[in-house]
């Protein structure tokens, strides 16, 4: 208290004694000062009774005073300075500072009338707004300050971007007013609380926010188009009581039919083979088109929009319409709204029935009486628009949520519909890997074979996407280089010959290029192995994904394919497991700590504080009881089954069984001596826990688990001998140095995995029955 | 604060409560901790078990021997609608993430019915169950549902198959539409409950009890036993560890009993041990948890709190016991509602920061299902969605928790500020200096666009193209200084030109004034003359004399001196 004290004094000393023109220079470190004095300004003032307690009273106020005096300076330095200070005090007296805040209220009112340089009226904006929103949750300062001072401000502000024509409703946008975006964002922040106070000027606001939706061209920078929209919907806000669910949605259908509208126009070098599933929609679309003139509108359309005209307007109408709707779905509403799921389907429905046509001709779309040269450029436009289209519906999932389930089905077929026709659009890749990430969340364990299959090309695709160019090319490139310079010398850059390095460099930054488009991919990656059931993939592009993973290290995709392990393969031995590689690149991390060391389960270990204290005697005595009902059962065909395999192990002896294969497999990969010592060890503890076992039941339990472990240590080898095989299976012709680096890290891994004892056990649920049947059945057969 | 509360729903029987603020309720939320106390109430319902479905802003009670099913929305605290169903419904259970937006009621006929609570929508499945469904759980993917009839039988069904408008590719083929995609059916008497595990991966777990005094968890994904435990009495109700560490049992007998999965150090879930997975565990009698008096009747249903460490046990005495996970037995009687509890489903914690924030809408009035013909079948078979196909739910605006995560834009910086970022205070400095050096009247215009892009980072290269800009700008002031200079001297010129104007306007006029008393003078002199003429006739005439020639002698007289008069006042004129 006695430094606040203290700084808030030296604040008062500057601002009175240092000539005003100086104070901007200082504002800064006299608002950090204010601001670490929140605790003084901010208390009552009512306690401060004491000596030292008026000296701090007497100290606010004088502080208070001499802002709300320099809000009033002459000079525009006092009055910048002093915004600054305003929201300062604001931000760290809350309460305190806000009951008395009418002065200061009329002060920046003030400014915003008078001709201050542009950043004192943005920053006064800024504080005003931020004065009404601290104010909202006191309802008696909303009625002192906010509810009488919000009409001259929001009047003010209107000023500032718009000129008012006298005895007219609407407003006219000044042009090239630097104030538009901090007014809209004002007004966007305050229009939700104080409705009442918006509703008078709600026909004024409106008609400046068509104005800047419906620029064209262009005219306003996308954040400025962004917010307007906002506040567009926002005004349902302002709708009179109750009826501002009806407001909404008038204003989302209204959004829908424009969009049509404009579909109508912008698509009439094609014929569309869509139909509305909406009849009233069907109707209200059935105006004739007049293919003579240039493609345009002609007059304002549903939402009053201004006309247009040129496809590339037009498009760009749609897009920002399109992304209107999209914000309908994200903003908050005033009441329930009924979200016409229907329209908004059979919208994309009809935008993406379009595509690209894979033959140059594509007469089958083509509409006769539209020259060739508009319909060209609409299918070099379409790409953009499917795109906004998907993020449309990406919103729409995502809102939706699980509630999306009856409609997703529907969406996924869409999508894959224009992702056949126009996968080679960056934009369009990026939009697919957005959208397919969500709805397989959603979906994803319930698909089936065939919905699996048809997203295999959307996988391909994203799998390239992810790598690094050069590691896909230099492959291919290498032998094809070769034969074109013997044949053609001409046509191959000289600069590659002279530096082979300048084409890797290039396609490395290349890949660098398009960090949405390859982030998109690659999260979408570890949804498809979490999600979609594994049995499903097929094999090669499993493989196809996980020599990505592997290749570009990412941790999440390594995990999933760990976690998710493709099933097991009739005759193939071992699965296939990238574990090895987490181990590698990712030694240290914590998560990959847990999954090669499990400590789990971590509760019932617990010997001292826990609940469980008195578990282990219960729980040894379950497993006495459970184990001698079910031995008589269960033994007489448990015995054949597993024994037998742990005696071939020792013996060695003639393996005919599918565990017994894994292990010869890893014997021929790996000559190394500490299998040899391993497996005696295996026998001799498990042996040695299954004849104490009788004795101290908890000695069984602790040996399993390094018996466990030591017969697993080869295990990664040989899956990722596997995985070598696998890959190259899929593509030899051109994977010749990645196949390399495969084997050069399965080796190493298998090192790595020696020396880690138990690897592959978490993941493993399923498909590693060996790890616990040796010893468990060893156990059951002493008893 | 964080408060742990959980809902409880009853059967009505013949007895009456002793207290009176339990009359004629039927369903509770009563408050676990920090205190045990009762907090809300909803009146006139009767549950079965499996009867009660809890969703973020609703209560859904199936009402027994009934086909009805009362809604109660939990923000109002009192009852929102009665929903007719065509069947008896026999358990319920809501799902769709945190909103609850789907709800799945099993029905006496051995079909399920599902109603989308937003959008009105309900949909049929086929009666695939010979026996009433007695349970209906959903996983946490809200992607499969169980239904446990009193057949003995286990359907999952698939819910995104039944709810889609467009079925997948391969579910054409199939015969009958809208039925399970997989049967499990290894029980021998009815089923009493099905628990589903906490995973969303493809390892989750089911468990099912039923009458034949048996507990078998599978995995649902693919109907494959994991372990068959033989229990020592008949169970009526389950729940899971919310680890999936173990399992409780609540009995006919009013003992409930845990079921741990985990019985010997191992690094591997043991319910996946493939050795264990044919061997039925045997589960003694002997470590049941006894209730405290013989009269507590059956536990009827049993959950386990947020931390997994408190069971709660509903029973047919109307008594909710919570039992001591830890210590493995009972440890108090946490309410007594009088009629049997059938049901107790706990909510999530009260007062956790994160789960305030994070609802993205709420649905705060349900839409009745409706029986409108497009939205049941015709669609479906058309695989297209209905245009009146609508979503009613109120969005609300985006937690604060997202914003920072998606990093805020310049004015969300500048609004939340404890004064004002470092670049737009910067920018306002160099505005203000440029303002020192230029005159002042000559300032507001041209540096009005330098403020455009408030908030962008302050780079060098920025730095560099702003100072170039104040050159130019610098540049432009003094022309316009000049252009000011060379508009004064002309202004100043043009005033001392008017006032020259005005001197000659003036002089005019005393001209025009004289002239025009001369003019009077004139027209006096004339008329003088003119009376002098008139005498002179006169007086010629009475002398005797002819008057004209006297006139005429007068005239000749005069003319010499007026005629150059004239000339000089049609000059003026």
């Amino acid at each position: 208290m006695a430094y606040m004290l203290m700084s808030l004094r030296a604040v008062n000393h500057r601002l009175t004694n240092l000539p005003v023109r100086e104070l901007p220079a200082i504002a800064a470190s006299l608002a950090a000062s204010i601001a670490e004095c929140g605790e003084l300004l901010s208390a009552p003032q009512s306690q401060k009774a004491g000596k030292t307690d008026s000296d701090h009273a007497v100290q606010v106020h004088k502080l208070v005073t001499r802002i709300s005096s320099l809000l009033q300076d002459r000079t525009c330095e006092g009055r910048w300075a002093a915004v600054v200070l305003v929201k300062a005090l604001v931000e760290a007296g809350q309460w305190e500072i806000l009951r008395g805040s009418e002065p200061l209220v009329r002060g920046l009112m003030g400014i915003l009338n008078k001709s201050d340089p542009a950043s004192t009226k943005i920053m006064s904006v800024i504080t005003l707004t931020r004065i009404f929103h601290l104010t909202y949750q006191y309802p008696t300062l909303v009625r002192e300050i906010t509810t009488p001072s919000l009409p001259g401000f929001v009047t003010s502000t209107l000023n500032l971007i718009s000129a008012k024509p006298s005895s007219e409703p609407t407003r006219r946008l000044k042009s090239n007013t630097p104030y538009l975006e901090v007014v809209l964002r004002a007004y966007s922040e305050l229009i939700a609380r104080h409705p009442t106070t918006f509703r008078p000027f709600s026909a004024q606001m409106h008609s400046i926010l068509q104005a800047i939706v419906g620029s064209t061209p262009r005219s306003h920078s996308r954040a400025v188009i962004d917010v307007s929209e906002q506040l567009f919907i926002a005004l349902h806000h302002c709708a009179p009581k109750n009826t501002g669910g009806e407001e909404w949605k008038n204003a989302c259908r209204m959004t829908i039919v424009s969009i049509h509208e404009t579909a109508n126009h912008v698509l009439r070098a094609v014929v569309e083979q869509w139909e509305s599933v909406d009849p009233s929609l069907r109707q209200q679309l059935d105006h004739s088109i007049d293919y003579a003139s240039e493609v345009g509108s002609h007059g304002t359309n549903a939402l009053g929009l201004a006309r247009w005209r040129g496809l590339d307007l037009g498009v760009d109408r749609l897009l920002v319409l399109l992304r209107m709707l999209s914000t309908f779905l994200k903003s908050a509403t005033s009441s329930t709204v009924s979200i016409p799921v229907g329209s908004i389907l059979d919208l994309t429905a009809r935008l993406m029935s379009v595509t690209v046509p894979s033959d140059a001709g594509g007469v089958h779309q083509a509409n006769p009486e539209i020259s060739r040269t508009e319909r060209e450029h609409l299918f070099t436009e379409l790409p953009r628009i499917h795109a906004a289209c998907m993020k449309l519906l990406h919103t729409l999932v995502k809102m939706l949520d699980t509630a999306a389930l009856p409609v997703s089905q529907t969406i996924l077929e869409q999508i894959l519909w224009v992702f056949r026709a126009e996968k080679f659009n960056k934009k369009v890749r990026t939009a697919v890997y957005g959208i397919v990430h969500v709805l397989v969340k959603l979906i994803g364990p319930s698909m089936n074979k065939k919905t699996v299959s048809s997203l295999s090309d959307v996988i391909r695709i994203c799998c390239s996407d992810i790598l690094p160019q050069d590691v896909e090319n230099s492959a291919k490139e290498l032998p094809d280089a070769k034969s074109k310079s013997k044949t053609n010398s001409n046509a191959v850059n000289a600069d590659f010959f002279l530096n082979p390095n300048l084409k890797q460099g290039r396609q490395t930054s290349a890949s660098i290029k398009f960090p949405k488009l390859s982030r998109a991919a690659s999260s979408l990656l570890p949804v498809i192995l979490t999600y979609i059931p594994t049995e499903h993939l097929a094999p090669p592009i499993r493989a196809e994904i996980d020599r990505t993973i592997i290749i570009t290290s990412d941790k999440d995709a390594m995990y999933a394919s760990v976690l998710n392990p493709s099933p097991a393969v009739k005759g193939r031995g071992a699965n296939i497991s990238i574990l090895p590689f987490l181990a590698r690149s990712y030694p240290t991390e914590m998560d990959v700590e847990a999954l090669i060391r499990p400590r789990m389960p971590v509760l019932t270990n617990s010997t001292g504080v826990g609940h469980y204290v008195d578990v282990e005697d219960d729980e040894l005595e379950e497993v006495a009881v459970e184990a001698t009902p079910a031995s008589p059962v269960s033994t007489g065909f448990l015995r054949p089954s597993t024994t037998p395999n742990l005696q071939d192990l020792v013996a060695s002896g003639g393996p005919n069984k599918a565990t017994i294969t894994t292990t010869l497999n890893k014997r021929n990969h790996l000559e190394e001596p500490g299998i040899q010592s391993a497996l005696p060890s295996t026998i001799t503890e498990a042996s040695a826990g299954g004849i104490q076992i009788k004795k101290a039941r908890f000695e069984s339990t602790v040996s399993t688990t390094p018996a466990g472990s030591s017969y697993v240590k080869p295990e990664p080898a040989t899956s990722t001998t596997s995985i070598q095989t696998s890959s190259v299976k899929e593509d030899t012709p051109m994977l010749d140095n990645n196949v390399s680096i495969v084997i050069e890290q399965s080796s190493s891994a298998s090192h790595a995995a020696t020396a880690n004892p138990p690897p592959e056990d978490e993941d493993s649920d399923d498909e590693m029955p060996t790890l616990n049947i040796e010893p468990d059945t060893d156990e059951e057969d002493e008893e | 604060m964080l408060s742990e509360c959980f809902v409880a729903s009853t059967l009505a029987s013949a007895k009456t409560p002793t207290s009176s603020s339990l009359r004629d309720v039927g369903i509770c939320v009563h408050e676990l901790q920090p205190s045990a106390t009762l907090r809300s109430t909803f009146k006139k319902s009767s549950t079965a078990p499996n009867c009660l479905a809890v969703s973020a802003s609703h209560v859904f009670a199936a009402q027994s021997e009934k086909a009805i099913v009362h809604v109660y929305s939990r923000e109002k605290g009192s009852q929102e609608a009665t929903v007719p169903f065509p069947e008896r419904i026999r358990s319920i259970a809501a799902t769709g993430s945190k909103n609850g937006d789907i709800v799945v009621l099993g029905t006496e006929g051995g079909r399920l019915i599902l109603w989308e609570v937003c959008t009105g929508r309900q949909i049929a499945t086929t009666a695939s169950h010979l026996r009433p469904v007695t349970a209906v759980v959903v996983d946490p993917t809200s992607n499969f549902i169980l239904s446990g009839s009193a057949d003995a039988s286990i359907h999952v069904w698939s819910l995104v198959d039944l709810l889609s408008f467009t079925k997948s590719p391969s579910t054409h083929d199939r015969q009958t539409p809208n039925s399970p995609i997989r049967t499990f059916s290894n029980h021998r008497a009815a089923i009493s409950a099905v628990a589903v595990g906490h995973s969303s991966g493809k390892y989750n777990i089911a468990i099912s009890a039923a009458h034949d005094n048996t507990a078998i968890a599978w995995d649902y994904r693919t109907g494959h036993i994991l372990r068959n435990f033989l229990l020592p009495d008949s169970p009526v109700s389950l729940a899971l560890d919310p680890v999936d560490r173990a399992f409780y049992v609540g009995y006919e007998d009013g003992s409930v009993q845990s079921i741990d999965f985990y019985r010997e150090k191992s690094a591997q879930h043991p319910i996946y041990d493939p050795s264990l997975q044919t061997t039925p565990a045997q589960i003694s009698a002997e470590d049941l948890w006894l209730p405290p008096s013989a009269d507590s009747g059956a536990a009827l249903t049993v959950t386990v709190s947020h931390d997994g460490m408190t069971l709660l046990s509903g029973h047919d005495s109307g008594k909710v016991y919570s039992w001591n996970v830890g210590r493995r037995k009972y440890a108090s009687t946490v309410a007594d509602f009088t009629h049997p509890v059938t049901n107790l489903a706990m909510l999530p914690l009260g007062g956790l920061y994160e789960q305030v924030t994070s609802l993205k809408r709420v649905a705060q009035t349900l839409v009745k299902p409706r029986y409108v013909h497009s939205l049941v079948d015709t669609a479906q078979s058309s695989g297209v969605v209905p245009a009146d196909y609508e979503f009613s739910s109120h969005l609300l605006p985006p937690s604060s928790s997202a914003d920072t995560a998606a990093g805020l834009d310049w004015f969300m910086e500048a609004f939340s500020h404890a004064s004002f970022p470092t670049p737009i205070l910067e920018r306002g400095l160099s505005e203000l200096a440029v303002m020192d050096q230029l005159a002042s009247t000559a300032v507001s215009t041209p540096f009005a666009g330098a403020a455009m892009d408030v908030g962008a980072p302050a780079t060098d290269s920025q730095v560099a193209s702003l100072e170039a800009e104040i050159a130019i700008l610098k540049q432009k002031a003094t022309l316009s200084d000049t252009a000011r200079q060379a508009t004064t001297d002309e202004l100043t010129k043009l005033r001392s030109d008017l006032a020259n104007l005005h001197d000659y306007i003036n002089e005019l006029q005393d001209k025009q004034e004289q002239s025009q008393r001369e003019k009077f003078r004139r027209q006096a002199c004339k008329e003088k003359r003119e009376i002098r003429r008139r005498e002179a006739w006169f007086a010629a005439e009475r002398k005797g004399e002819n008057g004209d020639t006297a006139v005429r002698r007068m005239e000749v007289e005069d003319s010499s001196d007026t005629s150059d008069i004239d000339d000089q006042s049609s000059d003026e004129q």
